[in-house]
């Protein structure tokens, strides 16, 4: 049988991807705690990727497949199949702000400076209603953009909200809903099409129970 | 002048190649060129650039979007070529349509797309392909597909598959359906994407017909041996395009090639002058396509009478990514000058360099290593080999 390679955002999607793979029958308890970054299971080998790496090894063919998020898939716009929502890692990417932007203000804004991970979907998204905005992109604590006067408004994951309350924030807009998600590199799909099907359909028999 | 800094000299997705690089890549065209000739292909040339509205026919809004677009003197709009399919369909639909069908062109050159960095793709590339002109028979698409295969394999690569689809079905569903653009398109990205929940959930805020729905509802999971078995005739269009699948594959088994191909129904790619078979190759360890081609029967009508068409496209660069083979430029032999010996070695087709710095015997010796010569052909007549 031919090996596929998957690639599996590291951070929140790692453990319940480990554990979806664990119940199709592969090996995969090394990988919880060990910090190597390639692992073999029997018929499969494993690439830990950081989240927003891991459809690049995807689009690229270093990986046949890869558990990623849809946030990471959408920012990464990259050129791969999307057969399955796996249902898990439930989150969703939303512009937030300081409460006086309530009331659909920040629309009225010009020259608006947004602070986010996301720079090429929260670009499609301004762009797409005719705002001009500014996009700073950061590495980390978006949230702390607003407070310290870097950006007017921010672009990121929120999960319970927390996070935005606790500085102060809140939601003004949705931009999609994210989950946890199978992409396919396009040229494995056709030259290791038995391997590809083999592990859609156990997933979907999966995911039915 | 060139520009100070260094690391700008270039512009993105451009490159410059020598030496070793360059023999390959020309190894390569040679290498499409003889395999091409040999089933009945002369070549064609179309000029670097154009008017643009020739190039935008039909080009679809995402190729018209790449194109380099620039002014002549008089203020028209011209345009680099961004592929062959389009200046070949003007050429055939204004000069060439009172021939004798059918017309079978090759082409090699570069081709210029101003792109977002993606896997694979440069903003100038060399395509290497073939059109069949004046054929709408399953034989002419097969005879694309089997082309391709037999060139990838006189490249020396063997491990490859190819997806094959046909986007007359998708329309043959569509044309019943009267939907606008958006609404289309949304469709069309979420089958080319295989996003099976996305397309579910459009398909469910249209409103459908029950066989039309189920019908387009399964089409990213129509791919593998069993998709024609699987896929639903809604209306005699999409019957037809099944049985053109069908009969494709059965020509393709007769050059023994059918174990290649994988059917996949959701193959609709972005071009739209698309109109019928279309296709792709995967070479193993490249995660992207080396080949991509199908029919186009309505594009040479832009320009002229109705003529059908197919043809494919190799990226030669990304051949060169996995192609191992080996040019080599080193020449076989050095002479400290030129006298009769050099003549008559060169009339034989050996590579001989001559001196032309007169260089000390071993600054000679040296500059003979570097360059991989087998020897060296001294003044005096003496020849020495070197290791």
């Amino acid at each position: 049988m031919t090996e596929l390679t998957i690639a599996l955002a590291k951070g929140r999607l790692l453990t319940p991807s480990l554990k979806l793979l664990a119940s199709l029958g592969y090996d995969v308890r090394e990988a919880a705690d060990s910090r190597q970054l390639v692992l073999t299971a029997h018929a499969a080998r494993f690439i830990l990727a950081k989240p927003m790496d891991a459809p690049i090894y995807v689009e690229y063919g270093a990986a046949d497949a890869g558990i990623v998020g849809l946030d990471a898939l959408r920012e990464r716009g990259v050129n791969v199949y999307e057969p399955l929502l796996l249902g898990y890692g439930a989150c969703r990417l939303v512009v937030a702000g300081r409460p006086e932007f309530q009331n659909a203000e920040w629309k009225m804004l010009a020259g608006l400076r947004v602070a986010t991970k996301y720079p090429r979907v929260t670009r499609q998204y301004f762009a797409a209603r005719g705002l001009s905005a500014e996009i700073i992109e950061v590495y980390g604590s978006v949230e702390l953009a607003p407070r310290v006067g870097l950006a007017d408004l921010i672009v990121d994951v929120v999960d319970t909200g927390r996070t935005l309350r606790e500085n102060g924030l809140v939601e003004l807009a949705e931009i999609f809903k994210s989950q946890a998600v199978l992409i396919v590199n396009r040229a494995s799909h056709t030259l290791k099409v038995n391997a590809i099907r083999e592990l859609i359909e156990k997933i979907n028999v999966k995911r039915e129970t | 002048m060139l520009t100070q800094s260094l690391d700008k000299q270039l512009p993105d997705g451009v490159a410059d190649l020598f030496f070793n690089d360059a023999a390959r890549k020309r190894a390569v065209e040679r290498t499409l060129a003889e395999t091409f000739i040999r089933w009945g292909y002369s070549e064609i040339i179309p000029p670097m650039f154009e008017y643009y509205e020739s190039l935008a026919a039909e080009a679809g809004a995402q190729l018209c979007e790449e194109m380099y677009r620039f002014f002549d003197r008089e203020g028209r709009t011209l345009a680099l070529r961004a592929d062959f399919t389009i200046p070949v369909a003007r050429i055939v639909g204004t000069k060439l349509f009172d021939r004798a069908m059918p017309l079978r062109f090759f082409y090699i050159g570069s081709v210029f797309r101003y792109t977002e960095p993606q896997a694979g793709v440069r903003r100038e590339f060399t395509q290497a392909g073939i059109e069949l002109i004046g054929a709408n028979t399953a034989e002419a698409d097969a005879e694309a597909i089997a082309l391709a295969m037999s060139a990838l394999r006189a490249l020396g690569l063997h491990d490859f598959r190819f997806t094959l689809g046909n986007v007359a079905y998708l329309q043959a569903l569509l044309r019943d359906l009267a939907l606008d653009d958006a609404t289309q398109s949304a469709l069309h990205e979420a089958i080319r994407r295989k996003n099976t929940p996305a397309l579910i959930q459009q398909l469910d805020a249209l409103n459908l017909d029950a066989a039309h729905r189920d019908a387009l509802a399964q089409l990213p999971a129509l791919w593998g041996n069993d998709a024609l078995d699987r896929a639903r005739a809604v209306n005699d269009a999409a019957r037809a395009a099944l049985e053109r699948l069908r009969a494709v594959m059965q020509w393709l088994a007769r050059y023994n090639l059918a174990d290649f191909v994988t059917l996949d129904l959701a193959e609709t790619r972005g071009m739209q002058y698309y109109t019928g078979i279309l296709f792709e190759g995967f070479v193993h360890g490249l995660g992207f396509a080396v080949v991509s081609g199908g029919r186009y029967d309505n594009l040479i009508a832009h320009f002229g009478p109705s003529i059908p068409a197919v043809g494919f496209a190799i990226g030669v660069e990304r051949v060169m990514m996995i192609q191992r083979a080996h040019a080599s430029i080193a020449p076989d032999a050095i002479a400290q000058v030129y006298d009769a010996r050099v003549a008559e070695a060169r009339a034989r087709g050996r590579i001989v360099e001559v001196d032309v710095l007169a260089q000390s015997d071993d600054a000679l010796r040296r500059y003979a290593r570097v360059r991989g010569a087998r020897e060296i052909w001294w003044r005096d007549g003496r020849v020495e080999s070197i290791e």
